[in-house]
This record gives structure tokens, sequence and C-alpha cells, in this order.
């Protein structure tokens, strides 16, 4: 949809940072579902319109930590897999199952203290649960008796015949101890030869005979043990079985938990997202873009992080419009903003606006400057733009949107201009859909198309500053500044320049200077 | 049992074939004669039929019934089935599980990878028990040691030495590095030198060549990459402290050597002069203390 230069100017690779899923669930579901392009509108207004209606009803803290519970939801996707293949489980396995029913079943807490509705509920597979319910205590996982008839009576029957064991056992040591004055603890022990080297005992058997010492264990065969061992193996193996049957016939409503988990996950990083930003539910349209009091939510964000101001932006674009504007005005940004907003209904996303008429688009492409690409290309800033545009120009629709940030500013402007003009003439024949910021004069009226402007400095709004104080300059631009997108017929259209200039701390004479020749 | 009171007790050893699993082993069936339910764990991989490197038959590790143990996930044996407890950090084998013996059981244990997650091993099977946890340590891989308040048990024999003279001063060397003391103000030097991260070779020459009049601070023994006769020059010359002392709190010796047998109370005497520790010898039982 778009390339990486554009995405970066965008905001794209930023929003889909916010959208990031909190779980593997939520990334598997993501990767299944495409961005909406034309012929979607009815997937992603739906989309859309559950974000806003859950960001209106769950509770803003709520939303975190029904987001922190998701996160802690653990992978049951191979084990269930195992079990409807019909492969053993192993204990650990149903240990991971039993963490898994307790997070649904905190995920569903989290829901329902976040105001949830019943009917969107997360699942909580209370028949597996209860399956496992006897095995489970304080979280943990035992095959208990009461998975197998045959489970007790084997278990007290080995443990009877170890018993005996250990009793056999302590006596040959006692034998050992008496015939060679070693205490023989532990599982082996040494007779060094200086010590002792007659016979062992019955039951001590040598299982290395070094110059110096035998090494010796204790062994006490008991076939009662041994056949105690093998039954409890088999009845453990039997109860496992049957477990891993009853968890194979849940192991369907286990996956489609697993996909309720992951589109949970996916509309929750959008509703956090409409909860912080704002978001409307938009009229999804073909022809051009309109919105009101929309927000550049990656830029808001950096200059809230600053305690600057954000304004929100109005634009109606019907087709192709030149915009034109201060310097430091926010062209650049209302650019942005509109292919923000595009990007934001093409991944089901409410565009932070007040209201909104978009399009679904195949392409959002950027032209202006140069991106990582081109620099690894080593395309110098003028050729990479006539580059990008020559790619654009040959799939321009109205399916495509395009932003022009100052088209050929770093040629000469008398070609450069007429450059402009001829591609802006070429997008309006095709029926583009474009934006074009410019501060080349009388665009817009050249090539008969829309002309929008920033409006400016506020008349007067710059109070004396220092000049060597760049935060407090910037500060006040942003104070002076009328970021507002307004109809160029309405006054004037200023750069500004000379005014920033000076503000900016620019040597005062030279600034004058400049002054005396602009209007001179 | 001089380890009584502490809550964690490692084992490790001075070579391999040092007697350190029989100690470990020695250990559990003093604390099960005792009816101390005990937890378990090991450093390395511990419990194997055969040694993974010289193929020598090994002790299993033998859990009794109700015995704590920290284990891998692919090493939970199925039968008997173990009760699992609680899980803890990723390993090369699996998940690491915290269980309990239900019944008598044999099984391989094996840690963690990393020292964060064995010490965090450690301290999660403190919580979950309580008895005194155990593990089968290794003395190239004592850093999950640093911070802790485990016991430290030196096991020591006639692998590391051909005569009882050369297996003290080995015992002697190691228990050293690992009871750097701890900082005391009242003591400290004229200047003081901050070592980060390894005291190595080139840290030691180069405090070598200064005065000598400095106390030198390590954050814990397990940084101490000299060895041998490097190691008793620093420490002769410098006041060598570190901010979080182990506490090493006896040996062990097997006099028993893979050609050779050395002199079992000659050498556990030896060991105990050497060290200043109480030393022991779990299979002659033989015991020394350093003014005995």
């Amino acid at each position: 949809m778009v390339d990486s230069t554009t995405a970066e100017r965008i905001g794209l690779t930023w929003l889909r940072a916010e959208l990031e899923p909190v779980g593997a669930f939520g990334r598997r579901h993501d990767e299944t579902i495409a961005p909406y392009a034309p012929g979607d509108e009815a997937k992603a207004l739906a989309e859309i319109a559950d974000a806003v209606a859950l960001a209106r009803t769950l509770h803003f803290d709520g939303v975190a930590r029904i987001r922190a519970a998701l996160r802690a939801v653990p992978e049951p996707g191979p084990i269930l897999a195992r079990a409807r293949a019909g492969d053993p489980l192993t204990d650990v396995d149903f240990y991971e199952l039993g963490r898994f029913v307790d997070a649904l079943a905190a995920l569903a807490r989290a829901w329902d203290a976040a105001r949830g509705a019943a009917q969107r509920r997360p699942p909580t597979l209370d028949a597996m649960r209860a399956i496992l319910a006897p095995a489970r205590e304080n979280g943990g996982f035992y095959l208990a008796d009461a998975f197998g008839a045959g489970l007790p009576a084997a278990r007290t029957a080995l443990a009877s015949a170890e018993a005996e064991v250990d009793a056999r056992r302590e006596a040959i040591a006692a034998r050992v101890r008496e015939v060679t004055g070693v205490d023989p603890i532990g599982d082996e022990f040494v007779v060094l030869r200086d010590v002792y080297t007659g016979p062992l005992p019955d039951g001590a058997r040598v299982v290395r005979d070094a110059p110096a010492y035998r090494t010796v264990a204790i062994d006490v065969t008991s076939s009662a043990r041994d056949a105690a061992l093998a039954r409890l193996t088999r009845a453990e193996e039997e109860a496992r079985r049957a477990l891993a049957d009853r968890i194979a016939a849940e192991a369907g409503a286990g996956n489609d938990a697993v996909r309720a988990l992951g589109a949970l996950d996916r509309a929750l990083a959008r509703v956090a997202f409409a909860q912080r930003w704002g978001g409307c539910v938009p009229t999804l349209a073909p022809n051009g873009i309109a919105f009101d009091q929309a927000v550049f939510a990656p830029l808001a964000g950096a200059l809230g992080e600053r305690g600057r101001r954000y304004t929100p932006i109005s634009l109606d674009l019907p087709g192709v419009a030149v915009l034109t504007g201060a310097n430091m005005g926010g062209k650049s940004a209302a650019l942005a903003t509109a292919g923000f907003l595009c990007a934001c209904v093409a991944l089901g996303v409410p565009p932070p606006a007040r209201e909104a008429a978009l399009p679904l688009l195949d392409a959002i492409v950027w032209i202006g400057g140069e991106g990582p690409q081109d620099r690894a290309r080593l395309l110098s800033s003028y050729a990479a733009e006539i580059v990008r545009a020559r790619e654009a120009l040959e799939h321009a629709s109205s399916r495509t949107l395009m932003l022009i940030d100052e088209f050929a500013r770093t040629t000469g402007p008398r070609e450069g201009r007429a450059l402009l003009i001829a591609f802006v003439e070429a997008l309006r024949a095709r029926g583009a859909l474009a934006l074009v910021s410019t501060h080349f004069d009388g665009i817009a009226e050249a090539a008969q198309v829309a002309h929008v402007r920033i409006a400016g400095l506020r008349e007067g709004a710059l109070g004396a500053v220092s000049p060597d104080d760049l935060d407090a300059a910037l500060d006040a631009i942003n104070l002076a500044m009328d970021y507002r997108v307004v109809d160029a017929r309405d006054g004037a259209a200023t750069s500004d320049a000379l005014a920033l200039a000076r503000l900016l701390g620019f040597d005062a004479t030279v600034v004058a200077r400049a002054r005396e020749l602009y209007e001179g | 049992m001089a380890t009584a009171a502490a809550r964690s007790v490692v084992v490790v050893g001075t070579a391999k074939n040092a007697g350190k699993t029989t100690v470990f082993n020695a250990l559990r069936a003093v604390a099960a004669r005792r009816g101390a339910v005990m937890a378990v764990t090991s450093i390395g991989r511990d419990g194997e039929p055969f040694d993974a490197l010289d193929a020598e038959p090994k002790p299993r590790v033998r859990l009794a019934a109700g015995t704590l143990v920290a284990l891998p996930a692919g090493l939970v044996p199925r039968s008997p089935a173990l009760a699992l407890l609680d899980r803890g950090e990723e390993s090369a084998l699996g998940t690491m599980m915290f269980a309990r013996a239900m019944l008598a059981t044999t099984c391989e244990i094996a840690g963690p990878p990393t020292a964060r997650a064995m010490r965090a091993t450690i301290d999660r099977l403190r919580a979950l028990g309580e008895g005194p946890v155990l593990v089968d340590g290794a003395i190239d891989r004592i850093a999950p040691l640093a911070g802790g308040d485990d016991a430290i048990v030196v096991a020591t024999g006639a692998a590391s030495g051909a005569t009882v003279e050369r297996v003290a001063a080995v015992a002697a060397e190691t228990v050293a590095r690992l009871r750097i003391p701890g900082r005391d103000p009242a003591c400290e030097r004229a200047r003081i030198v901050r070592v980060p991260g390894a005291l190595d070779a080139r840290d030691a020459e180069e405090l070598l060549g200064d005065t000598g009049d400095v106390t030198v601070v390590i954050e814990d023994p397990t940084r101490v990459a000299v060895r041998g006769a490097l190691f008793a020059k620093l420490q002769a010359f410098v006041d060598l402290r570190c901010e979080r002392p182990l506490q090493v709190v006896a040996c062990t010796t097997s006099p028993v050597g893979r050609d050779a047998t050395l002199p079992a109370r000659a050498l556990v005497e030896a060991v105990a002069r050497a060290t200043g520790l109480p030393a022991f010898d779990v299979v002659a039982d033989l015991t020394a203390v350093p003014d005995g």
C-alpha cells in the first residue's frame, strides 16, 4: 500500500507500532487481515464502528488491564494440536493447559471489571477447566488419583514396595557398617583398600574396582517393587491417555478461543487508540478526502511530550489541490494528516477527527525530499523526486493518494515552477487524488486546481523573544501560528519567512537588509 | 551438619571427580535421616546415567517422597508422576519446572542457563519449601551465587592433585578466592580502587605495580579471574575486598583419585589447616577442624 519513505512521512510506521497486538494470538490474527482496499468498505466500516462502540463502553483503565491479561495468556495451540492428533500428552502439557484456562478466567474477570458487554465476554472454556480441576491445586498439576481407577491402588502398592526396599537397603547398610566400618551414606560409597579388603556383604555391589578402592552400591533387587512400578507406570499412562482424549474433545473449543483472543487483541489495540486520540466512524466514499478537526497523532504526541499544543486541522480535498502558506505553518503536517487518516481507515482504525469522509485506496505515495531508499540508490534530492514522480504518475488515479511536498524546490525556481505546474496539470487530467504543497506562486491558478493555504502567523502575535533562546522562539512561533487550512481566496498567502528567520535568531542586520530588498 | 542453619547449600568442586555429587547425595541422605524435606537442583546437568565427558557411570539423583526439585520440562519423569507446582525460566531442555516428588523416584536434574535464572530458581525453591535448598554446583559456574546468602561447600580431593600438599594448596586457593572479605571501612587503606566487572591478570599486574597501600574493591568473589601464584601475590600485596561476600562454610575431601589414593585422614586434616575451614570426608566419616 505504501513504501517505507511514505510510511514514515504519513505516520504509518508509528501507527503500526501503536496497533501492535499484545499477544501472539493477536499477531497471528493480524497477519491474516490485509489492509482494506477499495471494495472492502463494509468490512472496514464494521471494524471501525465496533472499535468506536467499544471505546465508548469499556472503562479506560480497564482496557489496559484487559490487554495485560491478554498478554499473560499462554499459547495452547501446539498442545491442542497434539491432543487432536492422538499424541500422548505429558504432565507439563496438562500443567500448561491449566495455566491457559486460568489466564482465560483472569481475562474474563478483567473484561467484566471494564464494563464489557456480556455477549462479547472472552471465552472461559469452562468444560476444559472442569476436566482439569481434580489435578489442580494452587495453579499446579498432579495426575490425581481421580483420573484413573487403578491409580490409588497402584500408588499404594509402589509406596509399600519402596518401603520394603528401603528397609532391606538399610539392613544391608547396617551389615556393611558392621563388616567394613564404613557408613554407606548416599546411593554409592567408597571402601578404601587400606580400610577393608575383605568380601562385601550380600547386596553390596562393586561398581568400580580400582587399585586403591572399590566404589560400592547397595543393590536391592525387588521384583515386587519393579512390578509395582510397572503397574503404576501403566496406570499413569492410561490416566494420561484418557485425560488427553477428553482434552482432545475440547480442542475445537480451545482453538475457537484462541481465534477469539486474536480478534479481541486486534480490536482492543484499536479501542486503546480511539480512547487516546478520539476517533469517528467516517463515511467511506471514493471521491475525495474531507475531514474536520483531525489530529495527526504522531505529531500531536511528540508536541505533547514537549508541552506544546497541537492544532487539529480540517481539509476538503475533492481531487487535486495546492497548499501554500507560512514556513513552519504545518503544510507537511497537513499532507501527512491526509495520508494518516487514509491509513487509519485502511487498517480499520477510527480516524482521529470530529468527522471524516475518506476513501479506501490502493496506494499512498509521498513525493518530496529523499528517503532512505533514495539515499541507498545514491540519488540526489531532485533526482529522487523526479524518479518517484515518474513512477507515481504512471499509476495516478482516484484510488491513489499523492502527497507532494514542495516538489522541485531544489532546482532553479523558474524551471521548478514550470515543472510543478505541468505535473499538477497531468495529475488533474488523470483524475488523481493529490495534495501539493509549495512556495511557488500561482501554481493552483495556472493548473486550474483548488487552492488552500495555511492561515499563518497571526497579526502582531509574535511577542518579544530573545533570538538566543531557540526553545522559547519555537514556543512563541507555536503560539503565534494559526495552523488552520483555509481557502486561499480568504486573504493573501504569506511565507512569513523573514519574520521567522529573525525569531529563530538569524542576524538582525541581514534580515533587515533582506526586508529592504523584498519590499524595495 | 555444618550447614544446618543455611537456607540453601551449594556444593562446588575444585576439579572434576572431586566427589561433589557424592557430597551432594550425602547431604541429602543426612537431611533425610534427620527428617528434613529438601529441595534440590543443579547448576550443571546431573543425574544422567553416564558422565557426558568421560562416559563413566554416574550416580542417579534419587528423590525421596516429598522432595522439592527444580528441573527442565524435558527431564520431568513420566512415572511416578511429580506434582508440578510452578514454572520458571526457559532452558535448553524446556521450561524450568518446580515440582514435588509424591513417591520416591530417580531422575536427572539440571538448572537454567543463566546466573540470573539460577538465582531466581534457588530463591523460588526456598519460597516453595520449608527445608533447605541443596544445589549441585560447579566451580566454573559460581556467578549465580553472587548476591545470595547460600552456604557454599567446596568439594576437593585427589582429582585435583597428586599429593596431599597439592590438594590442600588447590583447596586453599579456591577458598581464598571465594572468601574475599566484604568491605570494612575501619580497615580500608589510604586509596580505594574499584574494579568493575572481572578482575583479570592485566588488572592484577597493574595493581602489583602500584604502591600496595590500596584497598581493591570488586563486586563479588565470582568476578576474580586470576588464579594461582598471581592471585596469592595480589592478595598479599593489596587489601582485596568485595561488595557482596560469599559464605564458604566447609570443605569436603575425597582421597580417591583415578589412579591413586591419598591417605584420607592426612588429607582431611591438611585441607582443614590450609583453608581454615572445617573439613569432612563423608565417605570415610572423618572430620577435621582448623585448630584441631
